[in-house]
This record gives C-alpha cells, structure tokens and sequence, in this order.
C-alpha cells in the first residue's frame, strides 16, 4: 500500500471511529451555558395518544417556565406507547447505560427494569420532601414500590376503571340501572343475546383482562389474590376464585354474549362493537371518553346513552379496577440531571399541572387536588363520574396487566383462544397462564 | 493498484463486520451460555437440550416447516404455471404480469392488516362470502384448526418474484428447440412438460431457496396477525426466539438462531442437490 492509500486509510478509520464514539455517547445531563439539558423518551407529540400529547404540552410548558435553567429534550421515541417491546427496548438501553433521564412504564415493567439497577430510586427525594409526598392520593404509589420499599416511580393518573353500558339496550331488557350482581347481568346477556345484540365488547387482551378482573375482584379472597399471589408466580389453577372468575368468562363467550371478534388483542375490535351500537357494554377507563366516545366513530347519541358502573359484584359485593401503574422513572445518573428530573416531577405532579392533564387525557390526578378547583375545571362528567362511583365501590384492586407478571399479556393472548375454544380444560390453561406468564421473574 | 482496490473494499468489509461477521460470532458464542445481558455462564449444551425437551419448540419447529413446505408445494409450482402461461404471451401478460407482482413489494405488516380484516369473524369478506353459502361464521386466525391455514394463505398466494423469474428463464429458452419440437409434431403440452420445464429445473430451485431462506426467519406476518396463538399453533422458530429474548433470556434465544441457521443451511444444501442449482444442461 502506498503512503497516500495508507494516509487515506488513516483518516477514514478515525472518522469512523469518531463517528461511532458520538453515536454510543451516554446520556448523562448536558450543560449548555447554565441550563442543564435532560432527556424524555415519552414525551412526543401524538395525534392517537392523549397521554403523549399530553406530556409532551406539560414539556414544552416544562422547558418555558425554566427556560434557562433546565430543559427537556424530547426523544421521538416508537416504542413511548404501551407496547410489548417497550421494556425489551429500555432493558437494552439499560445495559448500554443509555437509559433516557425520564420516561413512562407501568408497574410490571417497572419491576423488571429495576432488575437493571439502573432506575433511580425516588425514596431519598420523596423522604427529603414531606410536603410534596403528602400530595399523593392514599395508594398511588403502592403499584410503584419495590419489594425493599424502593419508589421506582413517580404516578401520572390514578384511574378507577370500570364499565361504559349502554342504557338504552339495557333498558330495552329491563334494565334502568346497570345490573348489580353477575346474575343479574348474565340474565341481561341472555335476554341481549335473544334479540341479537351483543352484551359485552372484549378484545381478548386489555378488555378481556379487565373484565375477568372484575369477576376475580368481587368475590371472595379474590382482592388478596389480585394484590398479592398473581405477583409471586405459582400454580393459579388451585385458587377458587379465579377458577369460577375463569369459566364463567368462557361461558359467555360460548353462549354467545361476546363479539366474535374478541380474541386479535385489538381493542378498536371492542371498541367498534360498542361504538356501533351491536354490543351493550364495553369495560374500559376514563380515556375511553375522550378517544372513543367523542369521536366521529360513535354512534349518533351514543355518548348521551352511555352510562358508567362499577363491576358487579358476585357475592360479597361491587368492586372496581383502580390503576395507578403508569408512572415517571429515570434512568439519570449524575446530580445535575437528578436535580432537573426532580424539577420536572414537581412541575407535573403539581395540582394545577395534574388538573390540565385530566382536562387533556380524562384521567385522574395522581395528586390531591382542591375539590374548589375541580369543580371550577369543569371536566368531562362522564369520566369524572368515575371517581364518585369509586368511592362507593366496596372493593377496589389493581389491573392483572398491572401488578401481574410481565410476561402476562402474551401468555394471556396466546392462551386464552384456545381454551375459549375448548381445547383445553381450566386446570391446564391456569397452570400454563401462571407458568408462562412468570417465565420471565 | 491494489492500494487503492483493497481501500474501496474497505467500507463493505467494515459493515459486513459490523453487522454480520460480529452478530455471527456473538450468536454462536453466546448460544452456549445463559445470558441475559448482564451476567454471562457457559452453560455447554444446556439450551439445545432445553429446546429438545420443550413441547413449545418442537410445535414451533412443525409450524416453520408446513409454513417451508406451503411455500415450496404451493406457491413455487402455482407461480411457475402462471409464468408459463404469461410466457406464451396471452392478451393482457404484462398487465397480468404487473398486478401480480404487486403484492411482492408490499410490506409484511401492511400486508397482515389487510388479511386481518380479510379474516376477521365479524366484518370479514371471508366470512361474508361463505355464511351466505350455509357455512358457519368462523374466527380463522384465533381457532387452532384453522389457524396455520389461514396464515400459509396469506402469502402462497403471492407469486410475483416466481413468476417474473420463471418468465425470463422462458425468455433466454433458445426458439430453435420449440420449432424443432413443432416440426416433430409435439404438442402445446408436450412442448411445456418436455422442453420448458426441465429448462426451467435451474429458475425452480432458485425460486424454491429464495422462498425457504425468506420463510424460515419468518416474523412479522404471525407476529401481527395472531402473536403466535392461540396456544402456540402459528408461532414459528423467529417468534420463539423473540420470547426467549423479550423473557431476558438471550443466550437461549441465540440457541434458537443457531438452530435457525443449521436447518437454513441444511436446506440450501439439499435444494441445490436436488435442483443442481448453478449448473447448466444446455
């Protein structure tokens, strides 16, 4: 090779090198001037997703108010919505030490993330700040909390979720008010199903999840299960509660009472049969409102039909999926970039800031905040109803996608067809859900 | 001279390095560990017996193979009677000749939405055309009896890289042996089943390994369509590899793409045996 090719070489080597040491720079808080620049990897703009648009309206607002001093850096990031990448995707950037300063995962994901050691731990800044700990409503950081009583993360909404029905199909079999007990809506279903309309919209993920929830919920030693051994692993085909909670789900589906469409994990297949007005029923939170009752995809007068209940309950009374999973982590590493993080979780959890996301998203606040500024919020009645019935609810407990294992969600898709189907009794399919879904822990 | 030959060589090297000779070696390497990112032991060979014991994995290997074998017994031999019929240049060929090549350039997920919404119980076009027939309204994708079935018919049908490969082998088939055959009096189909077809052995096992190299690795039709249920009745060796590594555990979804890479290979050995692929009769 000759000194000109070798000269060449040379400097095309250490450009790539360059270029690749750019690349695989971490992402430890970058001072420009005074102002400590920091990552969020959920903070994008969406047309589809509230929660995003949201966070990324509350950033903006975030790097105006401390312009100067702090400011957040938006990543466009595709996996930000809930996916089931999204935890593999983070799990490589922890290794990588890359993890973005703040970002949004729910409780399971938190869990195992926090196995990177790479999340940083609120408990010091939560202790250090008494006042601001104080303004969480009672459980919200619960789902949140790790086995040695880490706080791995900082709550955006805590949603009670429960069931929009339609009053008037319900009405149309005698129905004034949502049935109280799972008799009471079986014989709904039954008498639905005579006229040819669908009782319950499922999509055989989230929906479906939410509703066998319930049915576990509301009886009893139920609350203990969803809260406790759904967490641990185990063999679940030895618990009554969700054996009966099990087949009495089947049961629907086989009698009919369910869209045929339920199995694709796509809740747009629910929620086009209750938009349509073929299904009476549909479980879902109070985003449902905003993203699907008020759109152009709802039946004419659908949203003045539409009611909201708690579960039903089965013997020991009502009950309802309370959600506080997703939450705030960080992966931030030096001081400077902590100290921004803990400016952003103030300004987002703050009453005002929490009240603006309920108006935006239709969720909850997280936050305590003035009933005075409630009020004066006017927010949307339907979904703010939400709250009021969960308060009366006699048993409230987290979602199965929330405090189960992370692998739940597939195994549950997987599954759950084929045992509707028949082709597996309830023994087998618990103790594979139960084995599959922990494979992972 | 060669300064210069060996430099312009240079950033392919690099990328091949990067991208394929690294990831080789790190996959062999680690497909005889447990691994999960973090933490790294040799465990030997305990993944590949793992794999041998799993009843999951061997369903996933069945499920691969009939997708292999849909490929290689439908849509090869479909694809290469519609090249031929094209290649006589009946009214219309190229514009036969376009429409089917379009799906070709379709992407997988676009793809698996369409025939999502195809196969869907409720509004589906399937399920609307045969209810109306007396047949039961049917969940294709989500019922194991049909569930294989219904994604090996999303893509057998899609005949556009076969067809145009078969159509210019046709094309470079000298016309002195077709009218040598006429002159003997042949037939039209002794002229396709004694001259073209044999001709053709070379087209075929080029088409038949290019399908079982695309369909062994294949993903994100099953992915999006079913996520592999229900109870593991579509999911192939690739999506079990992705579980095995969205569980966190790398070193045995790796095994998984060792195992992957043997059958691959097995196969582009056995095809160009069986079609001699590369060498030439004429």
């Amino acid at each position: 090779m000759s000194a000109r090719a070798r000269r060449t070489t040379a400097v095309v080597v250490l450009i790539s090198a360059a270029l690749t040491a750019s690349a695989c720079a971490g992402g430890s808080a970058e001072e420009e001037g005074d102002e400590i620049v920091i990552t969020c990897a959920t903070c994008q703009e969406s047309p589809t997703d509230p929660f995003l648009q949201y966070n990324f309206e509350a950033a903006t607002r975030f790097n105006e108010q401390y312009a100067g001093e702090y400011r957040i850096e938006m990543l466009n990031n595709a996996n930000a919505g809930s996916s089931e990448d999204r935890l593999q995707y983070y799990q490589r950037l922890a290794l990588a030490d890359d993890l973005p300063d703040i970002f949004q995962l729910n409780s399971a994901e938190i869990a195992a993330l926090s196995e990177t050691g790479k999340l940083h731990d609120f408990t010091g800044d939560l202790d250090a700040d008494t006042a601001w700990a104080g303004t969480f409503q009672p459980g919200s950081l619960d789902a949140l909390t790790g086995d040695d009583g880490q706080v791995w993360a900082i709550p955006q909404q805590r949603d009670p979720i429960g069931t929009y029905w339609n009053t008037e199909l319900w009405g149309s079999v005698g129905f004034d008010e949502f049935p109280t007990t799972w008799d009471a809506f079986e014989e709904g279903a039954a008498a639905l199903a005579e006229q040819g309309e669908l009782a319950l919209a499922l999509d055989g993920d989230w929906a479906t999840m939410l509703t066998w929830t319930n049915l576990i919920g509301t009886q009893a030693g139920g609350v203990d299960f969803l809260t406790g051994e759904i967490a641990g692993g185990g063999d679940w085909s030895s618990n009554e509660a969700v054996v009966a909670a099990t087949e009495r789900l089947r049961q629907w589906h086989v009698e009919g009472y369910v869209n045929s469409d339920a199995f694709s994990g796509d809740f747009s297949n629910a929620a086009a049969a209750y938009l349509s007005g073929d299904a009476a029923t549909v479980p879902n939170g109070p985003w449902f409102v905003k993203t699907n009752l008020q759109t152009e995809a709802a039946a004419e007068g659908l949203y003045e039909s539409t009611g909201y209940a708690v579960s039903p309950g089965w013997d020991d009374g009502q009950g309802i999926i309370v959600v506080s999973g997703a939450g705030w982590v960080s992966g931030a590493t030096d001081e400077p970039s902590q100290e921004a993080v803990m400016a952003f979780m103030r300004f987002v959890t703050a009453p005002e800031e929490a009240l603006t996301q309920a108006v935006e998203t239709g969720a909850n606040p997280a936050v305590v905040v003035p009933d005075a500024d409630l009020e004066s919020a006017d927010l949307e009645p339907l979904s703010a109803g939400l709250v009021v019935a969960a308060a009366d609810a006699e048993f409230s407990y987290p979602h199965v996608r929330v405090y189960g294992p992370a692998g739940f969600g597939p195994a549950w898709k997987n599954l759950w067809p084929a045992y509707v189907n028949g082709e597996m009794d309830t023994g087998t399919f618990l103790s594979r859900l139960s084995a599959d879904a922990s494979a992972g822990l | 001279m060669r300064g210069p030959i060996l430099l312009s060589l240079l950033p392919a090297v690099v990328l091949f390095s990067v991208f394929f000779a690294v990831p080789l070696v790190v996959l062999f390497g680690t497909a005889f560990t447990d691994w999960s990112g973090a933490q790294l032991a040799f465990v030997g060979l305990d993944n590949f017996a793992r794999l041998a014991g799993d009843p999951v994995f061997v369903k996933v290997v069945g499920n691969t193979l009939f997708y292999l074998a849909a490929s290689t017994l439908v849509q090869v031999p479909l694809g290469v009677a519609v090249g031929i019929v094209l290649a006589t240049k009946v009214p219309g060929w190229r514009a036969f000749r376009t429409v089917l090549f379009i799906p070709f350039v379709i992407s997988g997920a676009a793809y698996a939405l369409i025939f999502s919404m195809f196969y869907n119980p409720r509004f589906g076009l399937l399920n609307n055309l045969l209810v109306p027939l007396g047949l039961p309204q049917r969940d294709w994708l989500y019922e194991t009896g049909t569930a294989r079935w219904a994604i090996a018919g999303t893509f057998v049908f899609i005949l556009g890289f076969v067809i145009v490969v078969t159509m210019a082998e046709i094309a470079s088939i000298p016309a002195e042996l077709y009218e040598a055959a006429e002159v003997d009096g042949a037939t039209g189909w002794q002229r396709e089943t004694r001259i073209t077809l044999p001709l053709l052995r070379n087209a075929i096992g080029t088409c038949v390994l290019v399908r079982l190299l695309a369909d062994i690795g294949m993903f994100d039709l099953v992915f999006i369509l079913t996520a592999g249920g229900p109870d593991d009745t579509t999911a192939t060796l690739a999506l079990y590899a992705y579980r095995a590594y969205l569980n966190g555990e790398w070193g045995h979804a790796n095994a998984v793409g060792l195992v992957i890479l043997l059958l691959g290979g097995a196969l582009i050995v056995a095809v160009r045996r069986a079609f001699r692929v590369g060498e030439r009769d004429r």
